[in-house]
């Protein structure tokens, strides 16, 4: 089985008399070390897909499998707990904490988790020294760049080291030069950390950084002019 | 039950500095709530403490029949001071001398030198009888009166509504077409004696063309002689006289006072109601601006009971600092602070009472005002408000 399993999922929003239906049974399977980038028309359904992974979202019908948990059937206090330890979540807008510093936004995730202070502070710093921030550990998020919130908003999201990177357009608010930073940072997290991650983008070439490059039209989802498929549909 | 994980208290904590005039203005806000809380309850304890103190059960207090419970409108023939001390049995004595204390009480306008407006004040004529029954009069300054002079109590002029200083020893007061000179002061332990005036016996007689006496006080061997005292007033039918323990006649007074006690928690509840909705305002404020950082909190896999318990401490702890403040302020100038009341004066009393209410009432503020705005902003589904602006 792979690491995360969409299978055969749907989403829709009663509209008044209509309904939109943004997920029209999708299907998807992501491996362990995978990069995948979910491109699509505004609208699509990129950010439902990618929050209905996180589970911040829950599904009209079918079932999302993550590292062998079935996610679709928690209950929304489990879903928290499970969500700290397997989902890092980077924001198009950082969404840092404004009180807290560089260094306590990304210390947040780690204090929901069973880990000595010594294990904690040693995972900060590792977070920071990666998205190359050490030196503005102390600093709160009014006084640093935004590709410098971004680069802590990151940190953030792979400090507890968890299953699935997601990130809902990550360059969407930045300028070019430091678009490209992100994105070599974000490769860097796939490559060199071994991480799995689910990128939407509407930059086609941010969208071709992934390894694999997945495109939401009309309720369904594509994979180099094929529908995508669940690989645990495949065996059942 | 907090088997979830808690956000850092730190994080409250600069929450709250994160809009320092806001903040500020809750804070005062808050402090103005309590204080209120602690003058209303330091009223009700004054108030409860001075009737309390005043009546004492070992002292019978003998007066007409027909005046109803109204020791002001009672009168008694002069003579029933001495027929008490050869009819009943049980009487203190000491040094020789009977506690009998033979009163004339009686509430009259009272003029001071600087004041033109005369004010109501409380009359007692008494010989040096009056501070063994009342043995928790206290002479703090000066001597006892002589013919012309009169002794104050602490609040006295507090009851006539006049600076301390227009009756401080020495000075000249007049009521009832005479002038009086003060000879000294006493206190009585907050008892309601302390807002009275008190001046000789035969002295206040013959000012005022009388000859009869508003009461007996008799200060007995033990409270069940009182019980004595009450079979002879029963038995002599003829003299038309009634007996009361002190302790039961200031306790009936209390019972008077019943309704502006009430009244006075009634305020309480208010002040305190109105401060919730302070609270209500700010944390909604506090809230609203917050929507998509509390949700950031919950993707990242902080529960909504943690999130709602720390916008709690956030408002409790704001509530708890102004409580502090209120009850030093408290402290400094309500407490002893006096009140002018129709049967006398009395001072604020800020006590544990007191305070245990203001400190509940703040806890209130913070934990009522909180959870509303907080429960609200929880409600929203976290991908839609992870797009609040
Ligand atoms: N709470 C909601 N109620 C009703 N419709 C909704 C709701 N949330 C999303 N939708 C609809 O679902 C569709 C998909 O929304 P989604 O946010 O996933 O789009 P997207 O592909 O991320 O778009 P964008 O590129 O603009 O971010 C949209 O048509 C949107 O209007
Ligand atoms: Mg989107």
């Amino acid at each position: 089985m792979s690491l995360v399993d969409v299978l055969n999922v749907t989403k829709e929003y009663a509209n008044g008399e209509e309904t939109i239906r943004p997920l029209d049974g999708v299907s998807l399977s992501i491996d362990e070390g995978d990069y995948l980038s979910l491109m699509g028309a505004s609208g699509s359904g990129k950010s439902t897909l990618l929050n209905l992974i996180a589970g911040i979202d829950q599904a009209t019908s079918g079932e999302i499998n993550v590292a062998g948990t079935e996610i679709t059937k928690l209950s929304r206090g489990k879903l928290a707990d499970w969500r700290a330890a397997h989902i890092g979540y980077v924001f198009q807008t950082h969404n840092l904490i404004p009180v807290l510093t560089a260094y306590e936004n990304v210390e947040l995730p780690l204090l929901l988790l069973p880990m000595s202070a010594a294990e904690r502070r040693k995972r900060v710093e590792i977070a920071m020294e990666a998205v190359d921030l050490t030196s503005r550990a102390s600093h709160y998020p009014r006084q640093m760049s935004g590709g410098q919130e971004q680069r802590v908003g990151i940190a953030r999201a792979i400090v507890a080291n968890p299953t699935v990177v997601v990130a809902d357009e990550p360059t969407g608010s930045l300028d070019d030069e430091t678009t490209e930073q992100i994105l070599q940072l974000l490769s860097r997290v796939n490559d060199e950390l071994g991480m799995t991650l689910l990128m939407v983008t509407h930059d086609a070439d941010a969208g071709k950084r992934a390894k694999r490059q997945i495109r939401l039209e009309r309720g369904r989802l594509m994979e180099n002019g094929n529908e995508t498929t669940s690989t645990h549909l495949r065996t059942a | 039950m907090l088997g979830s994980k808690l956000l850092p208290w730190d994080y409250g904590v600069r929450n709250l500095f994160r809009r320092p005039s806001r903040s500020a203005l809750t804070f005062g806000g808050l402090t103005i709530v309590v204080l209120l809380v602690l003058v209303v309850v330091g009223f009700i304890r004054g108030l409860e403490k001075s009737l309390a103190a005043t009546g004492n059960p070992n002292v019978v207090l003998v007066y007409s029949l027909s005046s109803a419970a109204d020791i002001e409108n009672s009168s008694i023939p002069g003579s029933t001071a001495s027929l008490l001390s050869a009819s009943v049995d049980g009487v203190r004595r000491g040094h020789g001398v009977e506690y009998i204390s033979p009163e004339l009480y009686l509430g009259t306008r009272i003029t001071t030198a600087t004041v033109d407006e005369p004010g109501m004040g409380l009359v007692r004529g008494v010989t040096t009888n009056a501070p063994l029954v009342r043995d928790r009069v206290q002479i703090v300054e000066g001597f006892w009166p002589q013919a012309g002079e009169v002794l104050v109590g602490r609040l006295a002029h507090s009851k006539l509504g006049v600076q301390s200083d227009d009756l401080a020893v020495g000075s000249e007061i007049s009521f009832d077409g005479k002038t009086w000179k003060v000879s000294g002061r006493f206190t009585a332990a907050g008892s309601a004696f302390e807002s009275e005036v008190w001046a000789p016996l035969a002295d206040l007689q013959t000012t005022l063309k009388r000859q009869d006496l508003s009461l007996v006080a008799v200060g007995m061997e033990s409270p069940q002689q009182v019980a004595d005292v009450d079979m002879f007033c029963r038995e002599r039918v003829d003299l038309e006289l009634k007996a009361v323990a002190e302790s039961a006649y200031y306790a009936a007074l209390q019972k008077h006072y019943k309704p502006v006690r009430m009244l006075g928690w009634v305020v309480v509840a208010l002040v305190a109601g109105s401060g919730i909705f302070a609270g209500l305002n700010t944390m909604y404020g506090a809230v609203v601006g917050r929507v998509r950082e509390l949700a950031t909190l919950q993707a990242m896999g902080y529960r909504r009971r943690a999130i709602l318990l720390t916008l709690v401490q956030e408002a409790t702890l704001l509530a708890c600092a102004a409580a502090l403040i209120a009850c030093v302020l408290g402290l400094l100038l309500v407490d002893g602070a006096a009140v002018r009341f129709t049967m006398g004066a009395f001072m604020l009393r800020v006590d544990s009472v007191g305070i245990s209410v203001a400190c509940t009432v703040a806890a209130l503020l913070g934990v009522v005002g909180a959870i509303p705005p907080a429960a609200k902003a929880m409600r929203l589904p976290v991908v839609e408000a992870i797009k609040a602006i």
